[in-house]
């Protein structure tokens, strides 16, 4: 499904959270779209959705997914990253999805086994007793058996066990081509496996727009923590940005590049003053912290 | 089956397992027959009220104390439906599947109601069942018919209400400031409670039988007790005027009708905000 946004604005009150998006998504790119909170993402995600009427331009396919939310909707499907709040079983919540989109529930609870989910066992239980992940599992299979043109899902892997995260992405793998997808997450596993492009949101407007792997060099975190119980080596780690921690551990969380300056240094500087160094990579990308 | 209805269907069935699962039903049902259950006690006992006695009285006394109880159960029990499903996620999950606003509108709406007047009906017929069964009472079958029409016009009109509550005002606390006034308007403007207030500010006698007549609750309370007695005492000012004037049929109507159409008008205004504003 290709998309299209033209001059897209929307304001709640007197916010205005998309200052004019201009977007050409052809049909079939795995799309990632990054940004700190406020950035408006969710807000783009919903316009998609066609759960938020817009200014200018939203368009799938040709067709507005506000004024013609349900036929878009047949060739959509959603994976929410926070699950409702259902009182409904899991069979309610299964056979509702099956009926309106006219998909035999079968294809769904076999998408959930492959998820290591077991609808059968689990169908009289209310959907708002399951665990998270057993909750994101579900969302995920609802989705992917819609076989949709254009798939949107927000932080899909955020309760998943690496079990589970691997077996999603095989699933994702397996999605026919010329299918759309629109990510939103910061965790660079989902971004390495799904998108093949970014799209970077900063105070509602469009920083960034092209391939993944040029956005993603680099913007990689890290955590450095540095044991000592030298006044002098603390002082000193304090002046560059490190915070104290727990039983003299000094922690800070840089991107890559300075990770790659910062180690070097520590070694020439403190030397025998660091009685112990942690260097680890973190799973979330870096993105421009201008908030509004 | 039409795909609306097939939409109305799959949506209802979510709802319904949410409300009987959430107890509402239980409670609801609760509520009535602990009512039922001290006016049954207290009503054998006295001898006759208004010229009933025994199971008729207490289906009397039963029903009106349900004209000021139906509206707050109906409150409680949508008025907070619509900006709840908005604000936990389960309306942005529901519009990305093909279903219209309008089905998820009509089935909530549908469920909530039947929640609330299920159990009523079938409370009611119970007690003239055992009235009839266990104390060998008459059983009042005018009466009843006429409470259980009543009662599921009020019913109706505050379920619009709430429906409207909930879908126009998006904050929880807000809406439920709204719903305990709604709810407290529709108790004080009866007739009683307004003369009080002609007679403590001088107001125009005019305007407090029309806020009277305009008041869905003091309709159906009309409208019950003229089945019973067109007497002033018992109707009050308002319902006495319009009893003379329209008869108890007229009154009837009035009182089952005007509910309705409160409930249906606040419900379609709603409906129309509902099908054009932004669903999070």
């Amino acid at each position: 499904m290709r998309i299209e946004l033209r001059a897209v604005r929307k304001r709640f009150g007197a916010a205005e959270v998309l200052k004019g998006i201009d977007l050409s998504v052809p049909a079939g790119r795995r799309v990632a779209l990054i940004g700190p909170n406020g950035s408006g993402k969710s807000t783009l995600l919903r316009s998609l959705l066609g759960l938020v009427e817009c200014e200018g331009e939203v368009r799938l396919d040709g067709r507005s997914p506000f004024d013609d939310r349900r036929e878009v909707a047949r060739r959509l499907a959603y994976v929410p990253q926070v699950a409702p709040q259902l009182g409904a079983s899991v069979e309610d919540v299964v056979s509702l999805v099956a009926r309106t989109r006219e998909l035999a529930p079968a294809a769904i609870v076999r998408l959930a086994e492959r998820l290591d989910l077991d609808v059968e066992a689990l169908r009289g239980r209310p959907f708002r007793a399951l665990s998270g992940g057993m909750k994101q599992k579900l969302l995920i299979a609802l989705a992917l058996a819609a076989d949709a043109s254009l798939l949107v899902m927000d932080e899909p892997t955020a309760s998943l066990d690496a079990r589970a995260r691997e077996r999603f992405f095989a699933l994702c793998d397996e999605l026919a081509p010329g299918r759309t997808l629109v990510l939103c997450s910061h965790r660079l596993e989902e971004l390495r496996h799904l998108a093949g492009h970014v799209v970077s949101l900063e105070e509602g407007r469009v920083t960034y727009d092209g391939p993944a792997g040029d956005f993603l060099g680099g913007r990689g975190l890290a955590v450095v923590e540095v044991a000592t119980t030298s006044l002098e080596a603390a002082g000193w780690l304090q002046a560059r940005g490190f915070r104290t921690g727990l039983r003299g551990w000094w922690v800070r969380t840089l991107s890559q590049a300075e990770k790659r300056e910062l180690v070097p240094e520590l070694a020439r500087e403190l030397g025998p003053r660091m009685s112990d160094l942690l260097v680890r990579d973190l799973e979330t990308v870096e993105v421009p912290h201008g908030g509004n | 089956m039409t795909s609306l209805a097939r939409e109305v269907a799959s949506v209802a069935r979510l709802d319904l397992a949410e409300v009987l699962r959430s107890r509402w039903m239980v409670f609801c049902g609760a509520v009535y027959a602990l009512l039922a259950g001290a006016f049954v006690l207290v009503g054998l006992r006295e001898s006759s009220l208004l010229g009933f006695s025994g199971m008729g009285r207490v289906l009397l006394s039963f029903c009106h104390a349900l004209v000021l109880l139906l509206p707050l159960l109906a409150l409680t029990a949508t008025g907070q439906v619509v900006n709840r499903a908005r604000e936990d996620g389960t309306l942005e999950l529901l519009f990305s599947l093909p279903v219209r606003r309008g089905a998820f509108f009509i089935a909530v709406s549908a469920v909530r109601y039947a929640a609330l007047v299920v159990p009523l009906v079938v409370l009611m017929l119970g007690m003239a069942v055992l009235g009839r069964l266990a104390f060998g009472q008459e059983v009042p079958w005018g009466f009843l018919l006429r409470a259980v029409a009543v009662s599921a016009a009020l019913l109706l009109a505050f379920v619009g209400l709430g429906i409207a509550v909930s879908t126009l005002v998006r904050s929880q606390a807000r809406a439920m400031i709204w719903l305990l006034t709604l709810w407290a308007l529709g108790v004080a403007l009866i007739d009683f409670g307004l003369v009080g207030l002609m007679l403590q500010w001088r107001l125009d006698p005019r305007t407090v039988f029309l806020l009277a007549a305009l008041n869905p609750v003091q309709a159906a309370r009309m409208a019950l007790l003229s089945g019973v007695t067109p007497d002033l005492a018992v109707l009050g000012p308002v319902g006495f005027f319009l009893a003379h004037r329209l008869g108890g049929a007229g009154l009837f109507a009035v009182g089952t009708l005007w509910p309705v159409a409160v409930g249906l008008g606040a419900w379609a205004h709603a409906l129309r905000r509902f099908q054009r504003s932004d669903l999070v």
